[in-house]
């Protein structure tokens, strides 16, 4: 039995309710924050942050605390951890195409690297994880390999969210293939779609 | 342009504690190696190399790609594979606990690349194989 495996017997055990330090964890451009918002709005009709189309826009863990759900007798007090983007590369190049100067997409780039350290460090110390992934895009990548094998090593739950299904050509279903095994919900963030599933998987397996 | 490739046994890796293994394979990538080698890091392994990696970012080094292929083990192999899991674990904690540091276990049976993202510009990859793509 390790430490949380302890506070969550004893806090069972004493009928006390937790919250549940929910990490929102992906590749970049993934939908994180859109979720983590869309999450948060449903909720407390208020935001977590920012939404770009440049990448890295998340570099710091945004929070938004006691985010309580209540699906049927059920209720589930959440700490949304929304991650910086993952990833094993950062060419402050890239960012360069959407506008910035090139002193703000070095700063882009060192505080993105900053962002990734950090997410990696909080790896320790979630409770449950949304891996987010584009279903656009492919999701066999090593960064969600290791992403997962690492929840996986820590016995973290985690509830694979399959974003962005409103766009055109999206594939959720290769999602599925690609990780079987793992609970999986389809999401459109932005539209709001199938957020029902999403909560019904959280009140399921989170703990 | 010329580029290198160094195909190194897991052994020459895992005679090393896991901070000299992961600056091993990084000062390689940093000069432009692509590094090849018969073993796959542990998931923990790996993130302690993307971690180390952001580090090193800087305006000539941009990062790496990794791509990597586990044999899949059954039945008796998957035992044996996790109690060395285990074990790791264990030696993990004596070594916080003594102060001294225990040699770290070896990689598992697979194969992979890591190089530097300046020049491998794609992988793509499925359960059993990958394909990478680069420009020099």
């Amino acid at each position: 039995m390790n430490f949380k495996d302890f506070l969550d017997w004893f806090y069972k055990f004493f009928g006390l309710k937790r919250n549940i330090r929910l990490g929102i964890y992906g590749e970049t451009n993934v939908g994180k924050t859109t979720l983590a918002n869309r999450i948060s709005l449903d909720w407390t009709g208020e935001e977590v942050g920012k939404v770009s189309s440049v990448p890295h826009e998340t570099r710091f863990v945004q929070r938004k605390e006691k985010v309580q759900l209540k699906l049927n007798k059920k209720k589930i007090i959440l700490n949304l951890l929304d991650m910086p983007g993952l990833a094993t590369k950062i060419d402050y190049k890239s960012f360069l195409k959407y506008g910035l100067s090139k002193k703000e997409a070095k700063k882009r780039a060192r505080e993105a690297t900053e962002g990734i350290i950090e997410a990696i460090k909080w790896l320790g110390n979630v409770d449950t994880v949304l891996a987010v992934m584009d279903s656009s895009r492919d999701p066999f990548t090593q960064v969600n390999i290791t992403l997962l094998g690492n929840l996986e090593a820590r016995k973290i739950p985690v509830i694979i969210v399959a974003n962005k299904i409103d766009k055109k050509g999206a594939k959720p279903q290769m999602i599925r293939e690609a990780f079987p095994g793992y609970p999986t919900v389809e999401v459109s963030a932005l539209k709001g779609k199938n957020m029902d599933d999403l909560y019904k998987s959280i009140a399921r397996y989170a703990k | 342009m010329k580029m290198k490739f160094n195909f190194i046994s897991s052994s020459v890796l895992d005679g090393k504690p896991l901070n000299k293994r992961i600056s091993f394979i990084l000062n390689k990538v940093k000069d432009g190696t692509i590094l090849v080698t018969d073993g796959v890091m542990k998931p923990d392994e790996e993130m302690a190399l993307i971690k180390e990696t952001m580090r090193r970012v800087d305006t000539g080094f941009p990062g790496i790609e990794v791509a990597s292929l586990k044999k899949p083990t059954k039945g008796l192999q998957k035992v044996v594979e996790s109690m060395s899991d285990q074990s790791d674990r264990i030696r993990k904690y004596l070594s916080i606990l003594t102060g001294t540091k225990m040699k770290t276990s070896s990689l598992k049976t697979g194969l992979t690349l890591i190089g530097p993202a300046k020049y491998i510009k794609n992988i793509k990859k499925n359960p059993n194989s990958f394909s990478v793509l680069t420009e020099v």
